[in-house]
């Protein structure tokens, strides 16, 4: 397929290729991802007992304690981050988290378009999601 | 965003990782709302200290930060843990406060004063019109409401950046447009006391999200009722600060009134207890500034705290120096003056404390989901009366 770019905004420069994990729902990192084993632990979340270890994590934006941002580092210094984290709209406790964590991280995504499944390439440093491969059914 | 040859050379890591890292997230946050620089404060205060509410994750990168030396630029202070260091040492497993001290220590190592505390304005005079970084919204409200020290509301780690790099990003409240109210809120009826200030935040802070309120009728609002005020309109909305001296404003601005039967209603919502019996008597939400603890010992005074009851006031070391007296003779009642700490962010659940008795409707708000406990929300007279004849 001819690769769909999206065209976002840098936050936190790098780039990745890897598959998409997609909510509709804000993420909580404080409470809501378990520091131990990188899986989402927020009781009616859409994303409930997933990993987002090596995910392109796309989710509208972050929510909850500022302490958040301190999980994501947790996360990356265990090798459970995400691969990059890709927002509709970017909101201080995910930015310091991504920033410190050393995750890329773009936003002013449509993150609709994106699936579950979809391998993504995102471009940090030019703002932009690239998906390379819609998910097989 | 316009950065200084210095700042440049920060953010391209030529002093070196801590301070890059810093940098970074100062930038990053002022391109997100649209700043056009950093500007210098006089001083920063960091939230997420205690352990209870941090956990395991931060250590790792307040140890990182402290190891590639990171030292604070402007005098920096700490909110309160999760243990004082007598009482509650002594009850609560030896564990969580070796992880506590851990904290502390990483904390110590860049050199910020180990205050402890949610009123930083008590340990030294905030000057008016500075611009400061803190994190304690209840400080941040108070402190641009009452003391005219500007803040944003910052979070843990942005409070310790601007610490460290000695400036924070010029947006929002920094900037006096954004000071100016937008909703004026018409109170019909009368506060009786600061428990009554703290129950008008809980409702305002639920209705205007980020918005600037003027409300008359408080100009002559005593401070340590301005002060509850501040604290409960943190708990539930955005709002950066508030107006209680009429304003020059004219442009004509949306109008909110709240009615007496509004507050009694939030009160009804913040007492979930439905046994009138609290395990623990608890004052010092925010904590307790010299007045509040004369008031308080001068009511304790020759008095003994029943028979299974806890009455805890909190305070700041800062204050109870101060106030030492005080502090005596409410500990020769039987009460407990702790330091450092609150209810909120320690382990009330692990002594066993299913019931609290507050004059804070902050601590109220918080009780059910952060101490796993039901509330009594009433004012310090009736607080004082329970927690000495039950």
């Amino acid at each position: 397929m001819q690769p769909k770019i999206l065209k976002g905004r840098t936050i936190v420069e790098g780039h990745c290729k890897a598959q998409a994990l997609v909510s509709t729902k804000p993420i909580s990192f404080l409470g809501g991802v378990d520091p131990a084993d990188g899986k989402i632990i927020e009781k009616h979340h859409d994303l409930f007992g997933i990993c987002v270890k090596d995910k392109v994590l796309c989710f509208p934006h972050g929510h909850g304690s500022t302490v958040g941002s301190y999980v994501l580092y947790s996360l990356a210094k265990k090798g459970l981050a995400p691969k990059a984290i890709v927002n509709q709209t970017a909101d201080p406790v995910v930015v310091v988290g991504a920033i410190i964590a050393n995750v890329p991280m773009i936003d002013q995504i449509d993150i609709k378009q994106i699936r579950t499944g979809d391998t993504v390439e995102v471009d940090a440093c030019k703002g932009l999601a690239k998906i390379l491969k819609r998910k097989e059914n | 965003m316009y950065l200084t040859r210095e700042e440049e050379r920060t953010l391209n890591g030529e002093n070196g990782w801590a301070n890059q890292t810093c940098m970074k997230i100062l930038v990053r946050l002022g391109e997100l709302f649209h700043a056009e620089k950093l500007i210098p404060i006089t001083s920063a205060h960091v939230s997420g200290i205690s352990y209870k509410t941090l956990g395991d994750a931060p250590i790792e990168y307040l140890k990182a930060l402290a190891d590639a030396d990171a030292k604070v630029k402007v005098k920096a202070t700490l909110n309160p843990q999760s243990l004082d260091p007598t009482y509650l040492t002594g009850k609560l497993p030896k564990d969580l406060k070796q992880k506590q001290l851990e904290i502390l220590k990483q904390f110590n190592r860049m050199g910020l004063t180990e205050s402890l505390t949610c009123t930083p304005y008590y340990l030294s005079k905030t000057k008016q019109g500075s611009h400061m970084a803190w994190a304690e919204s209840s400080a941040v409200v108070y402190s641009n409401s009452v003391l005219g020290a500007w803040t944003n509301r910052e979070g843990g780690p942005s409070a310790l950046a601007a610490a460290i790099i000695g400036k924070t990003p010029e947006y929002g409240i920094h900037k006096p447009e954004n000071r100016q109210p937008n909703i004026q809120v018409n109170l019909r009826g009368k506060l009786q006391n600061e428990t009554d200030f703290g129950i008008l935040g809980i409702h305002l802070g639920k209705l205007l999200r980020d918005k600037i309120p003027t409300i008359n009728e408080l100009k002559d609002a005593p401070r340590d009722s301005l002060k509850q005020l501040s604290a409960a309109i943190a708990t539930t909305g955005m709002t950066n600060m508030f107006h209680f001296t009429p304003t020059s404003e004219r442009k004509k601005i949306e109008r909110l009134n709240v009615e007496l039967k509004d507050l009694k209603h939030t009160k009804e919502e913040l007492s979930t207890a439905s046994d009138r019996k609290p395990d623990l008597v608890f004052l010092g939400c925010p904590h307790c500034s010299v007045n509040e603890m004369k008031k308080i010992a001068q009511s304790v005074r020759g008095k003994r705290v029943k028979h299974g009851i806890e009455f805890w006031v909190c305070t700041s070391c800062h204050v109870r120096e101060k106030t030492q007296d005080c502090a005596e003779e409410i500990e020769r009642s039987g009460g407990h003056v702790l330091t450092g700490v609150c209810t909120v962010v320690s382990w009330t659940e692990k002594l066993g404390i299913k019931t609290i008795m507050t004059n804070s409707a902050k601590t109220a708000y918080y009780a059910p989901t952060l101490s796993k406990a039901e509330a009594i929300l009433a004012p310090t007279r009736e607080c004082l009366k329970t927690a000495v004849e039950g």
